[in-house]
């Protein structure tokens, strides 16, 4: 029986683990194979990019028939793209924090995924690319021709506001994301950075020095490296909730007359929260499974992110249920126009959509069982449910506010009829995922695609030790 | 987790039962102290019945006061318990131990106080049977079940339930080793109460599975208790301020964050009266401090969205109760003052790590969040009403009467009166969950540093 239980080990460093036990490789072999992997593709990623890069290209000309065909004066037309445009800022905004946090929260498990989640940080330039044409087609906060019963400001946040409201500040906004975003992304990689320009060559060293920066893994370089990262992620994660605030007021709720709901920001935040861990999950398992990290990504991380997930897929049903109840129990005209707008009548199957992909079929069908939740593919498939649900979410918010009629309206006094998407809509709303996914696939042969130093600390943290009558895992928790 | 020396079973035994074996000289003292101050409440109580609401300061339009106040402050203060116990028990942070039983116990007495003051504030108590009971057996008209005023004592009930029986499976094991300490009809008492634990593997499995069961199945009750009284007030589209659809969530974690306070204090409190300085660290405080920096800002979020959505539709109606807020004396200066001292003073006090292990800074800050989550509660409840435009027939602000604060006052000496009285006969602090934390202790050692560890089964 003692051979028996000592062939079922596996031995890493000084201690020997159950073989069903997921463990932190031994740290000397990290680096060298995980920059080995990010210098050689295979030939199937190339491939994808080249999916990615052909569907970027049909955006693009989604984009130039759109303009060509309705220009920029009426913003009802440019629906679609704000909802895509949303979706992809939702996912990619909140992607750096979902590391930042469980780094911040000293979560073991999260060590695999924190590259995963900061290299959305590159995504950040996507984002400012995509708002450029936005600020276009907001209209004026003046009413340009008061009419009877029209508002001679619209509703808005900027009332008396500062100069170039709200444009300007929106698009302030945006950069200062993506800005803060490649920093988040180049502080946390400058060690394996340092480690890889030893193993790299050509364009890839000369790259990895500069952004090396003279790292030599000195005890204060580790520190300010460690106070950097706090710091930003907090101001990153402050920002985030401020720009979401701004665009989902902006371009969504100020749009449609009489709209007034202070739900509205947290549930985008949330619903964005749920769908960039949504996003990272599914990139897990793709690694995982396809990707040859197995090694490096264990199950318990699915375990572990995906009771958060869990977390956040109720606490967005819950915000949805407030908003909903305030609404129909208030029997104000207004808002039950809202309703009919939004939830049931116009864009009614959008609505049913969006429940049963970010809420019914992940919970019910996947998140509520232990069981499903221990699985690699359950995680994941529960968050290809969500990320199809965020975008019904933003399409019915989007298209809807972009065409609800008169924005200097006093209140939605008739429910418009829903906007169907044409193929420039199509077109554009595959083009700016595929773009999305062909700039997050080139950071991946750039920069490592796990974070070295996080996986070997780790793998240093961890024994196994005798405790009473068995041997279990010990974790150190560093303060 | 991991600051103070390695304890024994034996020294956490006695340690933490001294204040069921041997209460300390000042427990009798305090007690007959606190019961007099109840009784003042009662006597308050006794004379507002007789003479009907007149001796408050209750009027029309303002029709709700102190009392629904107080109501809202102790509900809140209520979301600590499973927030600390149930949250943090499934969320595996080893810093909970200490505070879990305090919290529970204070979720269900500050339930118990919550529950008295709408009774108290219906002028006639007998009159809540119209909760259930028909308004008029004869005309058979029934009590809305469409009112959030039917739903609030049906989900408090239910939350009452809930806390009750997490706490009494808490306990079982700690009544054995009461049990087991005890002689003459104590140890009777705490052998029925002990359910026959012998602290088998069977027994520990089905009471850690009961614990976290109860865990999960008490976070949407938790949630749905303090939603539902944010309701009472967010349902009423005829007064502006109150009709936000972010009322629940902002109420539930402002909930939170008073209640988790009230719970450091109380923990606070409980170290230096009873000794327990080797339980309850400063590192466990300081833990706490981090929390409720990240809950004060969600929670500040939630207000200011609160704010700016009051203002965004530009609303005659709704600007007069802001107006009143923020530029009429004397709520614009409660205004600046709650603000002051729910959010910017002690987040600034939690900020530097040496003022979070810094008792009497805590002791502090922690009780400026409750006195600004009390006053919370009163700006939000009468300038809303003072200002309600539709079917007011005339603007009136209100001014508490000596009877209504008389009453007020008397639930906190209920509160710490009934804490107090728990402390006599069971544990405040739980045994077996401290003592699992001290065999679960472990070190790591990384190069030249010895690290902190915890021994995990996954």
């Amino acid at each position: 029986m003692a051979s028996h239980a000592h062939a079922a080990e596996h031995e890493q460093g000084h201690s020997h683990y159950p073989a069903d036990m997921w463990v932190f490789p031994q740290s000397e072999k990290v680096a060298p194979d995980l920059v080995g992997r990010t210098v050689a593709a295979a030939p199937r990623f190339k491939m994808w990019m080249l999916i990615a890069g052909v569907l970027a290209v049909v955006g693009i000309i989604g984009f130039i028939a759109r303009a060509a065909t309705d220009g920029f004066d009426e913003y009802g037309p440019w629906g679609y793209y704000m909802a895509v445009f949303s979706y992809l800022f939702m996912i990619t905004g909140a992607a750096p924090l979902v590391g930042l946090a469980f780094r911040f929260t000293k979560s073991h498990w999260r060590r695999p995924l924190s590259r995963v989640s900061e290299l959305f940080g590159l995504l950040g330039v996507v984002n400012v690319l995509l708002f450029i044409p936005l600020l276009f087609v907001l209209p004026p906060l003046a009413n340009p021709q008061v009419d009877h019963g029209e508002l001679a400001v619209r509703r808005t946040l900027w009332i008396a506001g500062p100069w170039g409201a709200p444009q300007l500040w929106d698009l302030l906004g945006v950069v200062a994301l993506a800005v803060m975003g490649l920093v988040i992304l180049w502080l946390s990689a400058v060690p394996d950075l340092a480690g890889a320009k030893l193993a790299a060559t050509g364009w890839r060293r000369k790259l990895y020095t500069m952004l090396a920066c003279r790292w030599c893994g000195a005890k204060r370089q580790w520190h300010i490296q460690k106070a950097g990262l706090a710091l930003l992620g907090g101001f990153y994660f402050m920002t985030l909730i401020f720009v979401q605030f701004l665009i989902a007021t902006d371009y969504g709720m100020s749009l449609v007359p009489g709209w007034k709901d202070s739900i509205f920001p947290p549930l985008y935040t949330v619903i964005s929260f749920q769908s960039s861990l949504a996003t990272i999950l599914i990139i897990m398992f793709i690694l995982r499974r396809w990707g040859g990290y197995q090694e490096y990504i264990g199950v318990s991380l699915f375990w572990s992110a995906s009771k958060i997930l869990l977390g956040l897929t109720l606490l967005w049903t819950y915000h949805l249920w407030a908003f909903f109840i305030t609404f129909w129990y208030g029997r104000m005209p207004v808002e039950q126009n809202i309703l009919k707008y939004f939830l049931f009548e116009s864009y009614g199957a959008v609505f049913a959509a969006n429940v049963v992909f970010s809420f019914l079929l992940p919970f019910v069908s996947i998140l509520l069982w232990n069981r499903f939740r221990k699985t690699d593919w359950g995680p994941a498939l529960a968050g290809c449910f969500i990320l199809v649900g965020t975008l019904a979410f933003n399409i019915r918010i989007f298209v809807g506010s972009f065409n609800a009629g008169d924005v200097y309206a006093l209140a939605l006094e008739r429910v418009p009829p829903p906007v169907y998407p044409d193929l420039w809509d199509i077109f554009i709303v595959v083009g700016c995922i595929g773009l999305a996914a062909f700039v997050y696939l080139a950071a991946m042969r750039v920069f490592p695609v796990l974070s070295i130093w996080e996986v070997k600390e780790g793998a240093l943290y961890q024994r196994m030790e005798r405790f009473m009558k068995g041997r279990y895992l010990v974790l150190a928790k560093p303060e | 987790m991991q600051e103070g020396r390695a304890l024994t079973p034996t020294e956490i035994n006695r340690d933490l039962l001294r204040s069921v074996l041997e209460p300390p000289k000042w427990f009798w003292p305090v007690v007959v102290i606190l019961t007099l101050w109840v009784l003042v409440g009662v006597t308050v109580s006794g004379i507002m019945i007789n003479r009907g609401l007149g001796v408050t300061g209750l009027n029309r339009p303002v029709a709700w006061g102190f009392m629904i106040t107080n109501f809202v402050f102790w509900i809140g203060i209520s979301h600590a318990g499973v927030m600390l116990s149930a949250i943090l028990r499934l969320a595996k942070a080893e810093w909970r131990r200490p505070a879990t039983r305090a919290a529970e116990v204070l979720t269900i007495f500050s339930l118990m106080t919550a529950l008295t003051m709408p009774i108290m504030h219906v002028g006639r108590p007998w009159r809540v049977l119209y909760w259930v009971f028909p308004y008029d057996f004869a005309r058979g008209i029934w009590p809305s079940v469409r009112s959030p005023l039917v739903w609030d004592p049906s989900a408090i009930l239910t939350y009452l339930t809930s806390s009750t029986l997490f706490v009494l499976i808490a306990l079982v094991p700690d009544l054995a080793v009461l049990r087991d300490h005890t002689t003459g009809v104590a140890h009777r008492i705490y052998s029925v109460l002990s359910l026959g634990w012998q602290g088998n593997a069977r027994q520990w499995k089905f009471q850690v599975i009961a614990g976290v069961l109860l865990s999960a199945l008490i976070l949407p009750v938790f949630v749905s208790v303090h939603s539902i009284v944010s309701w009472d007030f967010g349902m009423a589209a005829s007064v502006k301020s109150w009709h936000s659809t972010i009322f629940a969530p902002y109420f539930v974690i402002g909930a939170v964050h008073s209640g988790v306070s009230a719970v450091v204090f109380v923990m606070i409190l409980l170290r230096s009266m009873f000794g327990w300085q080797e339980y309850i660290r400063k590192e466990h405080i300081d833990a706490l401090g981090r929390l409720l920096i990240v809950v004060a800002t969600g929670w500040f979020y939630f207000l200011c969205m609160e704010i700016i959505f009051g203002l965004y539709g530009r609303e005659a109606d709704e600007v007069a109760v802001r107006t009143m807020q923020f530029m009429e004396y004397p709520w614009n200066v409660l205004m600046i003052i709650f603000a002051g001292i729910t959010y910017f003073l002690p987040v600034a006090l939690w900020l530097p790590r040496s003022f979070r292990r810094n008792l009497w800074i805590m002791s502090l800050a922690c009780i400026s969040v409750n006195v600004g989550m009390w006053l919370e509660r009163y700006l939000i409840i009468v300038p809303g009403l003072a200002r309600k435009q539709v079917f007011t027939f005339t603007w009136q602000t209100y001014m508490p009467s000596i009877t209504e604060l008389l009453l007020i006052l008397s639930t906190f000496g209920l509160v710490s009166l009934l804490l107090l009285l728990f402390s006599r006969v069971f544990p405040l602090v739980p045994l077996y969950d401290i003592k699992e934390g001290e065999f679960l202790r472990a070190k790591v050692q990384v190069g030249r540093s010895t690290v902190p560890a915890t021994i995990r089964e996954d």
